[in-house]
């Protein structure tokens, strides 16, 4: 998210955007609502990363109805100056899914799941329906950690899967960086979401389904220009190009002609509706 | 499962389970030898991130990994010294004053993160040693002779402190303060230099454990890396009844069931995954709770000696 907000800084310069701030680590949903009404009347857009602060938003966007809040992963958006995203991680997780089924030698993939909770159960979701649509015997392994940003449990339980067969890895939350890392040592795939990771490991991370949070930003801003300060889902789809999905240049080779083709047409199939992807 | 693919499997776990229980070896000892002269220090957690950051800032920045561990282990003691001054000198409740020392080193260690590095960064790594025809030997090479340094040099520390501990006149002074500091203080030991002396000896070993972490498990820093280890390698030292022993079997115990609750998620269980995964601390809750053993505690845990007091 932060990295979006400053690359469409630098891209439409100091009189768009003229001042960011930003604060991290704020412990609990209490020091984000003064942190947000700190910000509200200095600011035209507050952006609030976490599904946790739903109530807080609440609050803080009643008593400064000219700015705008956003907040997510969520769809409620309580008032007309609230955006709620909500990344369809599924589907990009579908065609990581496709990608796996067809790169593994074992016949085992593996998920490095945080906590069976939100984005985590949508990606995972997409991500076997994925595999399952190109092969039914390809075993999935599916292991949580507990925990968001355990580095070192979400390398043991990569390494964990490995040691039992899998050599194409996935999963979401910032602890995946330890599990990457374990994908790389042991010379096995890796297939991530959220951001472009391949410079993290180069020869490991086949493709990354990216969150275009940069667009979204640049949606509220143009929004704003128009007069309309929120009081919309946004959803992140490959449909409205929130969502997209990119492929390694440097692990082309594990991409055929054939693969790249069903890749394509399955993005248009789930632009189109044509796949859904259903999640409980 | 055939019976061989059990044994394999019980092969990994074991081999995993030795390797990943070194920084908890590390912490826990360094921990009991804080308590055992008297002093709790929860900062361990904080210890341990500001340790784990200063060695791989350093591997990172200097590839020199022996660097890192040195300044991490340095950085370590400077924070033992300040607990020692505050929890001592000063006479602080020890409990606040070891929080206070965690929140410090958590926040410490993340700003300089973000300030220095502020990025995923990740380095080779300590390698695992290859001794020779030990390494080659079925089974047991890979169990036991395949690890990196810092393994041998934890699991070496259990017998080197519990010798340290009860067979030399220091060990003694140790348990002396840590029980009836005015009986040690009569026969002339000097208490408070005991106890900082074991403080700073306990936190260069933390700083130890949360440098294994980032340069020889994870390979990388990240913000809570630690996740609460260090409170682990606290709990541990209550399991272990204040023995090395008794922690080395906790520490054991405990990655061994980290590693069968991550072998058994993957089986294919339909098990809650959230029950799985705590298992490992219920198993350590459990044996804390019936574990009965008397006069284990050290009795001058957490009082801080005065000399002129007379109640």
């Amino acid at each position: 998210m932060y990295d979006g907000v400053i690359s469409l800084k630098e891209e439409l310069g100091e009189k768009k955007i003229s001042e960011i701030s930003y604060s991290e680590n704020l412990y609990d949903a209490v020091q984000v609502g003064s942190a947000m009404r700190e910000y509200a009347p200095n600011y035209d857009i507050v952006i609030a990363h976490g599904a946790q602060y739903q109530n807080i938003v609440d609050d803080v966007a009643r008593d400064f109805p000219n700015t705008t809040f956003a907040y997510g992963t969520a769809y409620n958006a309580m008032h007309n100056n609230v955006y709620a995203y909500d990344p369809n991680a599924e589907e990009g997780a579908y065609l990581s899914g496709i990608i796996a089924a067809h790169v593994t030698k074992t016949g085992i993939v593996g998920i490095v799941g945080p906590v069976e909770a939100g984005d985590a159960i949508k990606y995972n979701t997409g991500f076997i329906q994925g595999v399952k649509s190109v092969s039914s015997n390809v075993e999935i392994k599916v292991g949580y950690t507990g925990s968001f940003g355990d580095t070192v449990a979400a390398r043991e339980m990569a390494e964990t899967q490995i040691s039992e067969g899998a050599d194409v890895l996935t999963g979401s939350a910032q602890q995946t960086v330890g599990a990457i890392k374990a994908a790389e040592e042991a010379g096995v795939y890796w297939l991530s979401t959220d951001v472009d990771q391949s410079s993290l490991a180069p020869n490991t991370v086949i493709a990354s389904q990216v969150l275009n949070f940069k667009e979204v930003v640049r949606y509220m801003i143009n929004a704003r220009a128009d007069g309309v300060y929120g009081g919309e889902h946004l959803s992140l789809s490959f449909e409205n190009g929130f969502l997209s999905y990119k492929l390694n240049e440097n692990l082309d080779n594990l991409i055929d002609d054939e693969l790249h083709a069903l890749i394509n047409e399955n993005i248009e199939k789930l632009k189109s509706g044509e796949i859904e992807i259903e999640i409980n | 499962m055939a019976i061989n693919e059990i044994l394999n499997l019980i092969l990994r776990i074991l081999t995993v389970a030795i390797a990943v229980s070194a920084p908890y070896l590390f912490a826990a000892i360094g921990e009991m030898f804080s308590q055992k002269s008297g002093v709790l220090n929860l900062g361990v957690e904080g210890i341990m991130m500001l340790g784990a950051f200063v060695a791989f800032y350093f591997a990172w920045a200097y590839e020199s990994i022996l660097l890192g561990i040195i300044l991490a282990v340095f950085v370590g003691a400077l924070m033992g010294l300040l607990m020692s001054f505050v929890s001592v000198t000063l006479k602080a409740k020890q409990g606040i004053s070891g929080i206070g020392l965690y929140m410090f080193g958590w926040g410490v260690a993340g700003t300089l993160f973000r300030l220095f590095i502020g990025g995923v960064e990740d380095i080779a790594g300590l390698p695992n040693l290859h001794l020779g025809f030990l390494s080659e030997l079925p089974i047991l090479g890979k169990l036991l002779f395949s690890h990196n340094i810092l393994v041998y040099l934890a699991f070496l520390l259990v017998p080197i402190s519990w010798y340290v501990l009860y067979k030399t006149s220091w060990g003694l002074k140790v348990r002396a303060v840590g029980s009836t500091p005015r009986a040690a203080d009569t026969m002339g030991t000097n208490v408070n230099k005991i106890r900082y002396q074991c403080v700073i000896l306990g936190s260069m070993l933390a700083a130890l454990g949360g440098a294994y972490l980032s340069v020889a498990q994870a390979n990388m820093f990240a913000n809570d890396l630690v996740a609460g280890r260090g409170f682990i390698a606290v709990a541990l030292v209550y399991f272990g009844r204040w023995k090395p022993f008794g922690i080395l079997k906790g520490a054991m115990l405990f990655s061994i069931a980290n590693g069968f609750q991550r072998w058994y998620q993957i089986s294919g269980s339909t098990f809650p995954y959230e029950v799985t995964v705590i298992f490992p601390y219920l198993l350590i809750i459990i044996v804390l709770a019936l574990s009965h053993e008397k006069f284990a505690e050290p009795t001058a845990l957490t009082v801080p000696y005065d000399r002129e007091f007379k109640g």
